[in-house]
């Protein structure tokens, strides 16, 4: 199908002000490749604030008032929407790419880490953010996911079919491989989803003297501070690195310098971290219920599936640290599954517009 | 001094309120504010463009441009689709005072909707949204002919769809909307009909003609359209119940809907000598007929409750009258009107025919009492007024806005949210949008 | 501090707002602070969605975010200023002017060619007044725009100057033969003045016009112009030019002629008294009066042809008393201590 050229399309997602997260810059990454595409993208991005429940409501409203659909004369060709609640804002050409729903209201509803079943409005926002996903997301031209995993949240909660399409991280031609030293990598923003301290837990099983750096931001007040106590606690805090917020060469330069990635994230969306991981040609530790790095990570061949255990981690991380070769393959293998998955900008506009 | 649209049937259209009412309204307004008279009919009477500027417009694109150099539009609703359709339209678009000469206007929005616009949707959607499930049901077995429009307009008046969207309406029946159960979501004005009544002299002149001619045998006077509802029946069989009745004539001048029945009735009744057929007649011969009546019988039954031009006609001429006790009828003063009880009118009539003949003097003088009272009428009050009413709603115009905003809000909603939550997120915009639209400045929370 | 800058825009038109709030937020962070820019998309038209974007920003909130309090709204322009916060400080780069002063106004008025025009504007001016008041303190672009919230909504508030983009960066040349006026090409910045002006000059003056053209159209009428009037070879059209390209321009050239209409505030003003050059304005102008001093740093002319050719004949006529306007032009600037520490302090106290 020929693609159409010079289209004026807008990206409408949210941003937490401050707060600058991995969607901020897969909007940005993708106005980039519109841009380079000889079309003209701009983005349009909603403050969210999530809390108490019921603004939820005020701001899903808002984004149904807000008008997209030409500016001036000019009307809009496109919208692509990828996060809640922005994927409201009407358009008669609106793709959805959806990043995530707002899973407070699905799959974290009575999970611990949640936060919406804690307050007395809880129920009723939960119900109204089905409801306007169920009604509204078929309202889509297209409907995609992030992954795999964001798809299949949304077949089980909302009987709505997405076709997963995978982009690449940003920057992703800048990623190199190095010799590896001693030491695992683990870049994540700090909150108990990443799940850093199953990391340093399971630190103290090893049987060798597993290295770890973190790097990120932390999100969750005091969670950082918690890490900091629970690895002293278990007295592996000689073993472990908090490189906090760095820029992304140093980044870069900390994956190719690694022996591997460990991310046993919970129930990631998508992760970045595999696939910067891969483009390091680097092993890639993960865990059975960690979601999106599951449809990138093969065990035994381009990193490690464990279990959510202490032991099945410490086990894994215990693997790759004594088994250099092994380690070496696998971030080679991975680096080649990457290139077979044909993760492009090409393909995603390509399916974006069509 | 303001900047008035005008928008009216005009002379020569076939209507009361471009013949009566706007002219003599128009040159009071036009001495005041600057008025420009908009049309949607091919031709406009010269003397019309005397009085003040005559602009053209087509109903389905209005020049906006135009329209809104002035500061309020005012337009002019009646039943005829075909008179005031053009009107209705620019009204619902560009929001202005809607002032409304009659009161049940489903013929009018049959007329405009299926005939004119051809939007048989939208004719079932506007009876949908006042009467509900019930109205729309109506609606669709009167266009297939099982329901008379007669039944339609008793029942579903649709006077609130004509105030859809209105600044404010201004009607010349007191109370009679929330009678109808009519009431719209609009400032509402209710104003005494306008009429000039005939100078001094010339009411001389016609108290002299009548007491040139004193009676017996005293006159009585019908006129008008006479359909049904002018209750011909119970005044011809009121009429044969009278012992006196030689010392009476009835004059019937207008155009009857069932001649052979009524002359059937006057056969039947043995009434021939006394009644007279007159037909439609032109102006002089009415001035002659009013001029030296005694008495004129004005019944309506049922009526449509708005006002009417011609019993402000017969207090003109100082003529005592007959009305049914009903709709603005009723408003009407007992010093000033004598009443007949709908369910008694046959029995009532008589009554008063023999109270006249008793003491024909006290009918004489509630006549000249219903002449001083169209003082109330004075068209120079009646244009202060509008004028006044028209500023004081325009202060609410941001009403509109906010209604349609909530309107549309409302819909959505219904596409995606539930219940429980709509309560809370309605009470929230509502908040906002009043605060918006206000026409103080709330408070600020501490 | 943590302040939030928000204002509207139109998605895929750059203008002075968006190069105005970059350069406020550049300003908070170099004053050790963090500063992000919320722009809203605004459709403006037709009129009868205004409301609803109206409500939209009512039903934001930026009071915090992940916990960590949001301490300063920074708000621009309509309906942005309108998103509530307990800290809320409005910069007033404007209103919604075709709802004020350009309601009727032939090439610029907007709401008054729609059915309910007037009461959407009722219902525009009915919030400002509402939601205005609502905010800690009310700055201004100017003194122009301060006048007209005194005037239709009875609001006063102080007018806060800011510089021009790369202030710095402008500087004084040789006076050159033209005139220089760059804007972008619209009935309201009025080249079309400039160019009958032109006709009736009796020097040989010469205009540069820098700035694209809202639209084709726009572009059109004023060659159409040029040519009935045969300026062929005293005007030229450089379109869009880089900033450094425009720096040039100023600093090169006899004198700037700015003669918008009612312009808000008119950094061109400011950027050719930075270059050390006198301007020619008219008096309905706006924003430039407050800057520029008739027979000191510049001509002031009546806003018809032959007085804006009077005063562009004067300056070509007279090279050294151009010279002497524009270097008390750029004292002036520094007089009046255009720059962004003071916004910053005012806007954040």
């Amino acid at each position: 199908m020929a693609q159409a050229r010079g289209l004026r399309i807008l990206i409408a997602t949210v941003r937490v002000p401050f707060v600058e997260g991995g969607a901020e810059r897969h909007a940005e990454g993708l106005r980039r490749e519109l841009l380079g595409a000889g079309h003209r993208a701009e983005i349009v991005s909603v403050p969210f604030k999530w809390y108490p429940p019921r603004r939820i409501l005020d701001q899903m409203l808002a984004c149904r008032l807000l008008d997209v659909t030409a500016t001036g004369d000019t009307p809009v060709d496109c919208l692509i929407a990828l996060k809640f609640p922005a994927y409201l804002v009407h358009h008669s050409n609106k793709v959805v790419w959806l990043l995530h729903q707002h899973r407070q209201a699905y799959d974290l509803w009575q999970h611990p880490m949640g936060d919406l079943h804690d307050h007395p409005h809880g129920a009723e926002v939960r119900e109204a953010i089905h409801q306007a996903d169920v009604e509204l997301l078929p309202q889509a031209r297209r409907l995609f996911a992030n992954s795999r995993n964001v798809a299949d949240r949304l077949q089980t909660y909302c009987g709505i079919q997405a076709a997963p399409l995978y982009h690449p991280p940003p920057e992703s031609d800048k990623f190199y491989s190095g010799a590896a030293e001693e030491f695992l990598y683990f870049p994540s923003r700090l909150n108990a989803l990443k799940r850093q301290r199953l990391v340093i837990e399971a630190l103290a099983h090893t049987r060798a003297k597993v290295r770890v750096r973190f790097s990120g931001t932390n999100i969750d007040p005091g969670y950082y501070e918690g890490c900091v106590a629970l690895a002293r606690r278990y007295k592996v805090h000689s073993r472990v690195e908090w490189l906090g917020a760095i820029s992304e060469e140093a980044k870069r330069d900390l994956y190719a310098r690694s022996l591997g990635v460990v991310f046993p994230t919970l129930d990631e969306d998508y992760g970045y971290v595999t696939l910067e991981a891969m483009l390091a040609h680097k092993p890639v530790i993960a865990c059975a219920d960690s979601g999106g790095p599951l449809e990138f990570v093969v065990n035994r061949e381009t990193g490690l599936v464990c279990e959510p255990t202490l032991q099945s981690l410490a086990a894994g991380m215990d693997e790759l640290w004594e088994d250099r070769a092994a380690a070496r393959r696998w971030g080679e293998a991975g680096r080649q599954r990457y290139s077979d998955l044909h993760i492009d900008w090409g393909t995603v506009l390509e399916k974006l517009l069509s | 001094m303001l900047k008035i649209n005008w928008f009216s049937p005009l002379p020569p259209a076939h209507s009361g309120i471009a013949h009566n009412y706007a002219m003599q309204i128009l040159p009071v307004l036009a001495k005041r504010h600057e008025t420009i008279l908009w049309t949607d009919q091919d031709y406009v009477a010269p003397e019309v463009e005397s009085i003040a500027r005559v602009a053209h417009y087509e109903p389905a694109n209005p020049p906006w441009r135009a329209l809104n150099d002035a500061d309020i539009s005012i337009y002019h609703l009646g039943n005829h689709g075909g008179i005031h359709g053009g009107i209705w339209q620019a009204s619902r678009q560009h929001p202005g005072i809607v002032v409304l000469h009659d009161l049940c206007l489903h013929d009018f929005f049959a007329m405009v909707f299926l005939r004119t616009l051809e939007q048989p949707a939208a004719y079932l959607a506007a009876l949908e949204r006042w009467y509900g499930e019930e109205g729309r049901r109506a609606g669709e077995a009167f266009r297939i002919g099982g329901i008379g429009a007669e039944t339609m307009a008793q029942q579903f008046p649709l006077t609130r769809e004509a105030a859809r969207g209105a600044l404010g309406i201004v009607t010349h029946s007191h109370r009679m909307l929330e009678e109808l159960d009519e009431t719209p979501a609009c400032p509402v004005a209710a104003l005494d009909h306008p009429f000039a009544p005939a100078g001094d002299l010339r009411y001389q002149g016609w108290m002299a003609a009548r007491r040139a001619t004193p009676g017996p045998p005293y006159r009585l006077v019908v006129f008008g359209y006479l359909s049904r509802n002018r209750r011909l029946d119970a005044i011809l069989e009121a009429l044969a119940g009278v012992p006196e009745r030689e010392q009476f004539r009835l004059e019937i001048c207008g155009q009857l809907w069932d001649e052979s029945h009524i002359r059937n009735e006057i056969e039947r009744l043995r009434l021939g000598p006394l009644v007279n057929l007159h037909g439609f007649l032109p102006e002089d011969q009415v001035e002659a007929q009013l001029s030296t009546a005694h008495l004129a019988l004005n019944l309506r039954f049922p009526s449509m409750g708005e006002a009417s031009g011609s019993q402000l006609q017969f207090f003109d001429y100082g003529l005592p009258t007959l009305v049914t006790r009903t709709g603005w009828y009723a408003s009407l003063s007992e010093d000033t009107t004598a009443f007949v009880r709908p369910e008694h009118e046959a029995e009532d009539i008589r009554a008063h025919l023999r109270d006249f003949l008793t003491d024909p003097g006290a009918f004489g003088a509630m006549g000249e009492r219903g002449r001083q009272s169209l003082r109330r009428h004075d068209p120079e009050k009646y244009v202060d007024a509008i004028v006044r009413f028209a500023s004081a709603a325009l202060d609410f115009s941001p009403r509109i806005p906010a209604l349609d905003l909530a309107g549309r809000i409302g819909n959505d909603f219904t596409q995606w949210l539930p219940p429980d939550a709509g309560a809370y997120l309605l009470e929230r915009a509502s908040q906002e949008i009043v605060t918006m639209c206000a026409r103080k400045a709330r408070d600020r929370d501490s | 501090m943590k302040a939030l800058i928000v204002t509207c825009g139109v998605p895929f038109i750059r203008g002075g707002a968006e190069i105005l709030a970059e350069g406020l937020r550049d300003a908070i962070c170099a004053a050790g602070h963090q500063a992000e820019i919320v722009t809203l998309p605004f459709q403006s038209c037709p009129p009868s969605r205004i409301p609803e974007q109206m409500l939209a920003c009512r039903l934001l909130d930026v009071t915090e975010t992940c916990s960590v309090r949001i301490d300063r709204v920074i708000g621009l322009k309509f309906p942005a200023y309108l998103v509530p916060h307990p800290h809320k400080v409005i910069w007033l780069l404007h209103q919604h002017r075709t709802a004020y002063e350009l309601w009727d106004h032939p090439a610029a008025g907007d709401l008054i060619h729609y059915p309910d025009g007037p009461v959407i504007r009722e219902a525009i001016r009915r919030a400002d007044r509402a939601f205005i008041p609502e905010a800690s303190a009310i700055y201004t672009l100017s003194r122009n725009v301060s006048e007209r919230l005194q005037r239709y909504c009875g609001i006063s508030a102080e007018p806060l100057y800011n510089p021009p983009a790369n202030a710095p960066l402008f500087h004084k040349g040789p006076s050159g033969d033209y005139f220089f006026f760059p804007s972008r090409i619209n009935p309201v910045k009025r080249q079309w003045l400039a160019i009958q002006a032109l006709a009736l000059c009796r020097e040989p003056v010469h205009v540069r016009f820098a700035g694209e053209a809202d639209n084709e159209a726009q572009q059109a009428e004023c060659g159409k112009a040029v040519r009935e009037l045969r300026l062929g070879d005293r005007v030229e059209w450089l379109g869009v030019v880089s900033e450094e390209e425009k720096r040039d321009l100023y600093a090169n050239c006899l004198g700037v002629v700015f003669p918008p209409v009612d312009e808000d505030y008119g950094y061109v003003t400011l950027e050719a008294m930075l270059s050390s050059k006198p301007v020619i304005t008219c008096l309905d102008s706006g924003g430039p009066l407050e800057f520029v001093m008739d027979n000191h740093t510049g001509l002031i002319a009546g806003a018809a042809p032959q007085s804006l050719a009077g005063a562009m004949d004067a300056l070509w006529a007279d090279r050294r008393r151009a010279a002497t306007m524009g270097e008390a032009g750029r004292e002036r600037y520094l007089d009046l201590k255009i720059g962004w520490e003071n916004v910053v302090d005012k806007l954040l106290c």
